[in-house]
């Protein structure tokens, strides 16, 4: 199924390309590049390159964050651990060591510092995850090669766009053999979409899982507009997650934005382990798309990811 | 005679090397138990609306959520299918040392000579009767681990703690290898290497 999903590729090369040439050029994009077959002949390994790095970029990084991930669940589980363990303490009965003085209040202050470096820990897990969706942004939008005009006789090529005419991806010609850039980057987009869209079920379960206090009364708790970490909003922006507020979490098939994100007070152990779950489950990431997606990049590029 | 029994014992290499290769895959067994049983355990609290806090605003929040977790339910039992294949393998493997034991056997003219033992070496009785027990054991707990699977199956479709705990135990224990009985047959084997 899945590669029906993608455009059709401009045809197979090289035949195609060689059609193309003796024909007047059907293709929207400039003459100069689609139209000469020396340009063409250079465009490739260029493109190649460029493409063999950005997606070996891509891999690494979902390894990344596959690690982040982990890390994220153990901290969020001791965290949720210390906070259920403070508040059984009033209720337990401390037997022989009762007569320790203040023996609930060292307990509970233990398990309240406890609580606070598993906050600390899990927001840079946190940080981590959207760091690397940054990047995976990046990547997934450097996927084309453009033509660099100023450098004189020799021709050479560029991530940014000079020319206005050109698209960076020498006409819709195919890279490798089958598939030209914009196929490469409807995978990506693909791939990438559903990192973001994780990341940001995962600040939900953050912000609910930082807030867990058993102070009374209960402290102010974060609200959904409020900045995790300094510089948050800045990376939510570079991954267009956020618009006067952050994007509110939405699954796949859901793409009416809910309305607002309210906080549960006290949450139950059973609500707890259903975040813990969430975390875990990764809702958002179906991976064995992901896997078919690197393995049919890596296919034509000749890589294995 | 002596040579006799070494080809015995040769045998029982052979067996102790499949006990470590069970010993592995039981590892993963109980692992892979594990996970499934503490996923079946979630099911309840995973269909409950209530207990989704903050994260009800997320439209379609709770089948997504069970579609995942029936699904790694789903791929944890099929591993814990191919464990019980390669467990299968281990019966089989005592199964053929059993059987080449019998036909070692065959070989010997008297009654006499199956029951003669030299020194600490064993005599032949004792090693078809150890090669039959390791076979009977594992065999016997092939079966049982067929049974927890298809416990554990019927389990997810209806969650019951009680039977899962019990089950749990059963899994770690292995009930049919006694552990004891085993070491006792390899120190009979083995008794000359004993210092």
């Amino acid at each position: 199924m899945s590669a029906s999903q993608f455009p059709p590729p401009a045809s197979p090369s090289p035949a195609s390309s060689s059609r193309s040439l003796a024909s007047p050029s059907p293709s929207p994009s400039p003459a100069s590049l689609s139209s000469s077959s020396s340009s063409m002949r250079l465009w490739r390994p260029a493109a190649q390159r460029n493409l063999r790095n950005q997606w070996s970029k891509l891999s690494t990084f979902r390894q990344q964050w596959v690690a982040a991930c982990s890390g994220g669940k153990s901290h969020a589980t001791s965290l949720v651990n210390a906070y259920l363990s403070q508040t059984f303490v009033p209720a337990m009965k401390f037997g022989a060591l009762s007569d320790m003085v203040g023996i609930k209040e060292k307990t509970l202050k233990k398990l309240s510092k406890q609580q606070s470096s598993y906050r600390i820990k899990l927001l840079s897990s946190y940080k981590e995850m959207v760091a690397v969706v940054v990047e995976m942004v990046n990547v997934s939008s450097s996927l084309r090669c453009y033509m660099k005009p100023s450098s004189g006789s020799i021709i050479q090529f560029s991530g940014s766009k000079e020319d206005s005419d050109d698209a960076g991806d020498c006409g819709g010609i195919p890279v490798f053999n089958f598939l030209n850039v914009s196929a490469f980057e409807n995978m990506a987009e693909e791939l990438v979409e559903m990192f973001k869209r994780e990341v940001m079920l995962k600040r939900l379960l953050v912000m609910e899982l930082v807030s867990l206090s058993c102070e009374v009364p209960q402290p102010v708790k974060l609200s959904w507009s409020a900045e995790l970490y300094h510089g948050e909003f800045d990376d939510l922006s570079k991954c267009s997650l956020y618009s006067n507020e952050p994007i509110l979490p939405r699954l796949r098939e859901d793409n009416l934005g809910i309305s607002s994100v309210s906080h549960t007070n006290q949450p139950t152990s059973e609500i707890l382990q259903i975040y813990l779950t969430t975390w875990l489950a990764e809702i958002n990431i179906d991976s064995h798309r992901v896997d078919e997606i690197l393995a049919m990049a890596g296919e034509e590029i000749r890589l294995t990811f | 005679m002596e040579a006799v029994i070494r080809k015995w014992q040769q045998k029982f290499r052979k067996a102790k090397e499949e006990m470590n290769k069970w010993e592995a895959l039981q590892v993963g067994w109980v692992s892979r138990f594990s996970k499934a049983s503490s996923i079946i355990q979630r099911l309840e609290a995973i269909q409950n609306p209530g207990s989704y806090g903050a994260l009800r605003c997320v439209k379609g929040i709770e089948d997504a959520l069970l579609q995942k977790q029936m699904d790694q339910l789903e791929t944890t039992l099929l591993s814990m299918r191919n464990d019980l294949e390669e467990f299968r393998g281990c019966v089989l493997t005592f199964e053929k040392l059993r059987r080449e034991g019998s036909q070692l056997l065959k070989m010997e003219q008297t009654k006499r000579r199956i029951e003669e033992r030299i020194g600490v070496k064993p005599c032949i009785a004792d090693c078809l009767k150890g090669l039959s027990l390791l076979y009977e054991m594992h065999q016997s707990e092939y079966h049982l681990k067929m049974s927890i699977l298809s416990a554990l199956s019927c389990l997810a479709l209806k969650p019951s703690p009680g039977d899962l705990v019990a089950l749990q135990y059963l899994v770690v224990d292995q009930p049919n290898i006694l552990n004891n009985e085993v070491q006792h047959i390899f120190d009979v084997i083995f008794a000359e290497d004993i210092k």
